[in-house]
């Protein structure tokens, strides 16, 4: 009655490398480019973005400037996640715990 | 992605693989299911909501006017948003120091739509073994038509949900005109479509991996756990050692715990871990291992709580302690900051008033020996109702006023310029001075509000 079930969990239940790269960019810069894009259109109308005398604006409804601002906010902050990705994954592994630096004496600067 | 490869263990990035989680019922996951249909309620029926003439809550960013109820907030009272944000913030500090990861088992969208689509699959699919066989089996028939109703389900409440979340941006009454003659505009098409991808993506196939791989919190919730703090937990000194064993011996005598190994609790996680192996930052706290563990423990007549809701105190054997320090701190930041943004809101200033200079002229000199100055004052209703406004000016001997008055009424909402004419006598003056000018409602004198502005003269 009480036998392991055949399916149990196996231990391997883990995105693939692209699926996790994509994850870590795509997901915090969507979430700090919908918080810059609220911060930056509550003091921002779109419609008076772009030279104030002569039409035409830059977006022609607040809809659209507000779209463009995400995406573009999306994009940068991808970016940036990508860079910082790209660094920590081609970073060299941390050394070896040994007795010398775990003391901090090659740090050392005394 | 062209990220080099780092030398990694190979088994680390192994495909993932599906996680059928046996269905079970109980006390937390009755909980659960309430909460579910409590928080999916409330989000796909407050856009229906109607409020004196208009929808109760619309975020219209078209007119870049948030409406919740009967408050009006605009651009200027952003300051709000960060506030509410700084109290959901710490009031989830507060419930995870108190009682662990509730956020993720009970409330989180994530966990939420999650669960409905697994509701969805289990509704066509059938049960976990059902549901495998199916996955195994090969294409048939039937199979095409399970996967395609389950598939027609899942696509259907995407979409549902992604107009729903329109609907709070667009009158959703006119939405849903506009999506059944097939008009909408290209933005509302757009985000319907994006918004309801999303949730088919993220509950129908990401489901747990993005609590494991994409979710900040489940890293950095830890940071608000103690020793008094509520975990799901298994308690080993009791279930250890494991085994199974057949009914009516002796276990004890035969050095066994009371777990029987049965693997419930496992089969039924959402996030495929086992929760015996101690606590792990991809458990997501929905219980559904407690329920299984007191349903098997009712079973073989033990009692039940061999997997329950403890803190480590509790497990140790030490008393409990709720109020503490991390609790009060957070608690007592909660209340204040709760009050002061009630405070603020009911106390807020309705009325704005904005000055600005007529740019055709900095200054004309009148016959009379007079200077006068042409500014567009903008007045700023953000009441409910209709008022009145008066217009003054002071800051000069001498100074009047003239607009197209006596009184000037804005509406509901509106932002109303009047042209404004301020004359100053002119040996009252040199080269410029700062003046005020405010408005106040006639039939509420404590709607006021003034404003700086610069008045230029000739300076010889």
């Amino acid at each position: 009655m009480f036998g392991r079930h055949p399916d149990e969990y196996s231990g391997k239940l883990r995105w693939p490398r692209l699926g996790q790269d994509v994850a870590i960019v795509a997901w915090p810069s969507f979430l700090v480019a919908s918080v810059a894009t609220m911060v930056c259109f509550a003091f921002i109308d779109p419609l008076l973005v772009g030279n104030d005398d002569y039409p035409p604006p830059a977006f022609s409804t607040r809809m659209t400037g507000y779209a463009v601002g995400f995406f573009f906010f999306w994009l940068v902050s991808a970016l940036s996640s990508l860079l910082t990705l790209y660094l920590v994954r081609t970073a060299h592994p941390e050394p070896p715990a040994t007795d010398e630096n775990a003391e901090g004496g090659v740090r050392s600067t005394e | 992605m062209t990220v080099p490869e780092t030398p990694v263990d190979g088994g680390l990035y192994a495909a993932r693989q599906k996680i059928y989680p046996r269905e079970i019922d109980g006390r937390f996951q009755r909980l659960r299911t309430i909460a579910a249909w409590v928080l999916l309620g409330i989000f796909y029926v407050i856009p229906w909501i109607p409020w004196g003439g208009r929808q109760a809550v619309l975020f219209d960013l078209p007119a870049r006017k948030f409406h919740i109820f009967g408050l009006t907030l605009w651009p200027q009272d952003f300051y709000f948003l960060t506030w509410l944000l700084v109290i959901a913030a710490l009031a989830l500090f507060f419930f995870t120091a108190l009682a662990g990861r509730l956020f993720c088992g009970y409330a989180c969208p994530q966990t939420v739509w999650t669960e409905t689509f697994l509701w969805m699959e289990r509704f066509v699919e059938g049960s976990r073994s059902q549901q495998m066989k199916l996955a195994r089996a090969p294409w048939s028939g039937e199979k095409i038509l399970r996967k395609g109703a389950k598939q027609f389900l899942w696509i259907a409440f995407s979409l549902w949900t992604g107009f729903t979340f329109v609907g709070y941006f667009t009158p959703i009454k006119e939405l849903a005109g506009l999506i059944a003659g097939f008009s909408t505009g290209p933005w509302e098409t757009f985000w319907v479509l994006f918004y309801g991808g999303a949730t088919y993506v993220n509950a129908g196939f990401m489901r747990e991996q993005v609590c494991k791989y994409m979710c900040p919190y489940a890293r950095f919730q830890s940071a608000m756990f103690d020793k008094d703090t509520l975990i799901i937990t298994y308690d080993d000194q009791r279930g250890e050692p494991r085994g199974a064993r057949k009914k009516g011996v002796d276990y004890k005598a035969r050095g066994l715990g009371d777990c029987v190994d049965c693997t419930m609790c496992v089969q039924v996680c959402p996030t495929g871990i086992d929760i015996r192996s101690g606590l792990q930052y991809e458990c997501i706290a929905c219980a559904a291992c407690i329920d299984a563990c007191d349903e098997v423990m009712d079973k073989v007549g033990y009692p039940r709580g061999l997997i329950r809701y403890d803190t480590q105190h509790g497990l140790e054997g030490k008393p409990k302690r709720v109020l503490r320090p991390r609790t009060i701190v957070y608690a007592t930041l909660l209340l204040l900051l709760a009050a002061g943004l009630a405070y603020t809101i009911t106390h807020r200033n309705v009325v704005g008033v904005d000055i600005l200079r007529d740019r055709n002229a900095l200054y004309r000199e009148r016959p009379d020996g007079r200077v006068e100055n042409v500014y567009n004052v903008k007045i700023l209703n953000k009441d409910s109702e209709e008022h009145e406004f008066t217009i003054t000016g002071s800051g000069l001997p001498g100074l009047e006023i003239d607009y197209a008055g006596p009184t000037v009424w804005v509406g509901p909402g509106q932002v109303q310029g009047v042209p404004v004419r301020i004359r100053v006598p002119r040996d009252e003056l040199a080269g410029g001075a700062d003046i005020l000018v405010e408005i106040q409602a006639t039939n509420r004198p404590e709607l006021r509000a003034s404003g700086k502005a610069r008045f230029i003269a000739p300076t010889d």
